[in-house]
């Protein structure tokens, strides 16, 4: 009887219909990545898969799948203007797997259907590498496991168990395969898909220019910005200023970091004291900036290698911030800058054109004899709280002059307007100031034990230059919503608008539980994001160096990486070889005997003793008989015996080895092929 | 499998002489039988009662009269009938008026070697009387307990079960017997022999005892001493374990039957000459010692008798 052809084998429908959920599966969180265009060309593809499976005369036909192909091709050109790159590339593999969908016909399709979906679920760790995402993930990729199983099992219904355990085994042996890759597979310093193909233009977070309303946009949005985790105890919320960018130049409508400032020596604090140690891991934002607590207080050379302190003591990174970055930083919450250099003076001093009659009659009206330059700063804090300003993050749209008009018509917006104007007015007033961008707050999450600083925590405030005191913070918000400053983020308070999140009653029952719940939920967040993102190439060397490899260069982790992976399958082959093979020494002799025997056509059946196989061996091969005989005799001897020593089984071994039949000249007739 | 004897791969020790000559005299007498001569011979030297199964006519009570001369046994029969009464076989307590007192008269079953005839051709209650006596080598008549000679042994004859006026015997009941054999019509040639020849019984009174109660003690003793070593052990194990598993069978081996197995292969390799068992020694008895207690599961809950067997052998690897 021919053996039935596994390969080709026709598949059954659960098989067919388990792979196409599989794919959509594997496909959802893929989704918000692509174009709507490639998830409807998926969706199409999979109503024509489900009416396929429930009306088998509606499959398609070679053209209709020739056309698919065609308007899927195209759909994928259109919707991304390419068809390599990451977005291009991954919406192609997907069109072309939900087509292999529709040709799910044999066993052989559905297993490049399941070795596709591998790529697939590789593909989507470009995207995102959450914690949630892997899990996910991951269970799809344990059900494409699965499904492998199934279709290799042979024909008929492989028992459900039986798939389960074999999927559970081949898991859990991969496990530790995962384990020596995780730690040694090298890693690359930039990340292997950025091949110039397409430009990641998406920022995330914070911009590097401050007009009216630019953070306003970031004050809705919920995304973490980073977290700090605190060595020395956890300042005052009002005092968590987390300093970006600094601001010089202004034009028109917006401020900017400026390009005239002479790359100076980095800033260094003539004065400083309580001092604060923390570490930061930045989410990716794609900018350079980094966030350090007013003000920073380490020497130049103490910052990480990869970041630079600037004029202003920004510091930045000097490649865009591409995955999760850890820093360590120390800063001292009082201080005291140096004087500021006469050219940064000068450029702390620049007005826009855009200064109106009266603006600067405003500015005039607080100059009067005497009045010290913080005097001066007192007035323009003066002004903002005693006149008719309103904190709003919805404020009304401006017009060409976006200064004047806020300071004289609208009034009312929010931190970026207050600081923008506030820095002009100085300036006008002959107060050197300049903007600073960055975070407020920061919401400490007890279970953790770090602090989340949110992108609506976002917030822009004023420096100004005061002889004799260097650059002081001054924060204008503060005069018109002193709960921005020192109670919870302003966004909070809004309500309408905001985001769901906010509008559950905090101080509740469900409010509180909810919180739990959240910090829980992010400190396995950077957990993940301790132990696994941010393993590193940096990480990976420190790895090797513990285990004294440095010496051996670059080429120690790839042997190392090839020589544990080697050992862990071995292990595993071992161990499956052990459970085959007896351990025995004197059955493995004899069964080392009888394989070479069904070599020359004589095999043993599983139920046949060892004298009857002798007696049948002789009267097959009477040549062999002798010796075969002999060697039976051996190891019945060693074997079934009471009174047998080690040297028998020696000998056994000795005799089985030396024991290689020949073929017979003419093959055993089909009365010997026993079993 | 059936007549592959294993190979005797050392030299004869002595006591093979012994049984050599026991079964060279038997098969002398019952032609064409060696196998089954064997088997019974095994059966008894492992201290195992014995059912013979066949048609009738084809020489069962001869065999069981033949091996009761052979062994030097004192041989009593009961023809088991329905009208049979358990006191026919243990034995009644008369009153003597002389003495003025009970006196037990032992029944055939204080006996040596007891020939039940016919054993399915009585009713349950007397099968059960005998049956009892066999398993515990003693009887309880009036409430005081007599034991039963030493050796004792029991060889039952039954006619297949589908023959009229017959009481099959239970599984439990089954289980008791070490093994159970067929006889089967003789080969042709033996035939022709036996018609020529001289009448069997007559040969079989003439018959001396070759066995002394000493040598067949000291042979049931050497049984025990016979090795089986720790694969031999795993080998009866998986052949149990396979019963009690393969959805051929109600139910598998019992314990007792696994006990006896084991025992039935050391005897068997003591008529090999040996003193340690080999995979073919069990196999040789698998059809005897295993088929009987085991009932198929298909309707008729009837096995083939080889058939099983076969199946068996060839399911369990050998280790």
């Amino acid at each position: 009887m021919a053996k039935p052809d596994l390969i080709d084998a026709p598949s059954r429908r659960d098989q067919t219909l388990a792979i196409t959920l599989t794919v959509a599966a594997a496909y959802l969180p893929l989704g918000r990545f692509m174009a709507w265009e490639v998830s409807a060309f998926l969706a199409l593809v999979l109503v024509l898969r489900f009416a396929a499976a429930r009306w088998p005369a509606a499959t398609p036909g070679r053209w209709t799948l020739l056309i698919l192909t065609l308007v899927g091709g195209l759909n994928c050109l259109v919707a991304n203007q390419s068809l390599v790159g990451k977005v291009g590339g991954t919406a192609l593999l997907v069109t072309m797997l939900a087509l292999k969908l529709l040709e799910l016909r044999t066993r052989r399709d559905h297993r490049v259907v399941a070795i596709v979906l591998g790529l697939l679920i590789t593909v989507q760790f470009l995207f995102d590498r959450g914690l949630g995402l892997t899990l996910y993930l991951g269970a799809v990729a344990v059900m494409t496991v699965a499904l492998l199983v199934d279709l290799n099992g042979g024909l008929g219904a492989a028992p459900w168990r039986r798939t389960a355990a074999v999927t559970a085994r081949l898991t859990l042996q991969a496990a530790p395969l995962t384990v020596v890759l995780f730690l040694l597979f090298p890693r690359l310093d930039a990340p292997l898909w950025n091949l110039g193909l397409e430009r990641d233009t998406g920022t995330i977070g914070m911009t590097d220019h401050l007009e009216p309303g630019s953070v306003g946009e970031l004050v809705i949005n919920g995304e973490l910005a980073f977290r700090a985790r605190f060595a020395t105890p956890a300042p005052k919320r009002q005092q968590l200023y987390w300093r970006g960018l600094v601001l010089w130049e202004v034009d028109d409508r917006r401020w900017s970091q400026g390009a005239d400032l002479p790359p100076g020596k980095a800033d260094r604090l003539a004065q400083m004291a309580d001092l604060i140690d923390y570490e930061v891991v930045l989410e990716p934002s794609r900018q350079r900036w980094l966030f350090t607590l007013d003000l920073p207080a380490q020497a130049p050379d103490e910052y990480p290698a990869d970041t630079r302190l600037g004029a202003g003591f920004a510091l930045t990174a000097t490649a865009p911030i591409s995955s999760a970055k850890r820093y360590h930083a120390r800063s001292a919450l009082s201080y005291q800058t140096k004087a500021p250099s006469e050219a940064e003076r000068r450029y702390a001093l620049q007005v826009p054109r855009n200064v109106t009659a009266r603006m600067r009659s405003l500015v005039a009206g607080w100059s009067r004899d005497g009045a010290t330059d913080w005097d001066l700063v007192q007035a323009g804090l003066n002004f903002f709280n005693h006149e008719e300003f309103h904190y709003t993050l919805l404020p009304p749209r401006l017009g060409a002059n976006p200064w004047d008009e806020f300071l004289f018509e609208t009034r009312s917006g929010f931190c970026e307007h207050y600081a923008g104007s506030f820095a002009i007015l100085m300036r006008l007033a002959g107060v050197p100031a300049r903007v600073v961008l960055g975070y407020l707050g920061g919401e400490p999450n007890r279970i953790g034990g770090y602090h989340m600083v949110w992108q609506s925590d976002a917030h822009a405030w004023v420096e100004v230059a005061i002889a004799g005191r260097g650059w002081v913070r001054v924060d204008p918000t503060s005069a018109v919503a002193s709960f921005r400053v020192d109670n919870q983020g302003a966004s909070r308070l809004l309500g309408a608008g905001a985001p769901l999140r906010f509008q559950i009653d905090a101080a509740g029952p469900l409010g509180r539980a909810i919180r739990q719940l959240r910090y829980l939920a992010d400190s396995v967040d950077a957990a993940w994001q301790g132990w696994v993102l941010d393993f590193s190439s940096e990480e990976q060397k420190r790895l090797v160096d513990g285990l004294g490899l440095r010496e051996y260069g670059e080429l120690a982790l790839a042997g190392i990486m090839m020589t544990s992976v080697a050992l862990v399958m071995g292990l595993i082959l071992l161990a499956l070889m052990r459970q085959a093979q007896p351990q025995d020494p004197v059955t493995r002799s004899y069964s080392l005997l009888c394989r070479r025997l069904a070599r020359v056509g004589l095999t043993r059946a599983s139920g046949e003793g060892p004298a009857d196989f002798a007696r049948r061996v002789g009267a097959a091969r009477p040549d062999l008989a002798v010796a075969v005989g002999q060697i039976v005799g051996l190891y019945v001897r060693c074997h079934f015996t009471a009174h047998h020593t080690t040297a028998d089984g020696e000998r056994l071994a000795l005799r089985v080895r030396a024991f290689r039949p020949r073929a017979a000249r003419h093959p055993p007739g089909p009365r010997d092929q026993r079993g | 499998m059936k007549g592959s004897l294993p190979t005797t791969i050392h030299p004869d020790p002595p006591q093979a002489n012994l049984t050599e000559q026991v079964l060279a005299a038997a098969g002398a007498i019952i032609l064409g039988k060696e196998h089954a001569l064997r088997l019974a011979l095994a059966c008894l030297l492992a201290r195992g009662h014995l059912l013979i199964e066949d048609l009738p006519g084809v020489g069962k009570t001869t065999l069981a009269h033949l091996l009761a001369r052979l062994l030097g046994l004192q041989y009593s029969r009961i023809q088991f009938t329905s009208d049979l009464l358990p006191a026919d076989v243990i034995g009644v307590s008369v009153y003597e008026r002389d003495n003025e007192r009970f006196r037990f008269h032992p029944g055939p079953v204080f006996s040596q070697l007891v020939l039940a005839d016919e054993i399915n051709r009585a009713t349950p209650k007397a099968q059960s009387a005998l049956l009892e006596a066999m398993e515990e080598r003693q009887v309880t008549v009036d409430g005081e307990t007599r034991p039963l000679p030493d050796p004792f042994f029991v060889i039952a004859t039954q006619n297949p079960s589908y023959q009229i006026g017959t009481y099959p015997l239970p599984e439990s009941q089954l289980d008791r017997f070490l093994m159970r054999i067929r006889l089967g019509y003789p080969p042709a040639a033996q035939e022709k022999v036996l018609l020529a020849g001289e009448d069997r019984r007559a040969m079989v009174e003439r018959q001396p005892a070759i066995l002394t109660a000493a040598d067949l003690a000291r042979l049931q003793g050497l049984v025990s001493q016979v090795t089986a070593t720790a694969p031999i052990i795993d080998y009866c194990l998986a052949i149990l374990q396979f019963t009690r598993r393969s959805e051929r069978f109600v139910h598998g081996l019992s314990p007792r039957a696994g006990v006896g197995l084991l025992r039935a292969s050391k005897a068997w390799a003591l008529l090999a000459g040996r003193t340690y068992v080999i995979p073919e020694d069990v196999q040789a008895v698998v059809p005897a010692c295993c088929i009987h207690r085991l009932v198929g599961g298909d309707a008729a809950g009837r096995l083939d008798h080889d058939e099983v067997a076969a199946l068996i052998l060839a399911a369990v690897p050998v280790p």
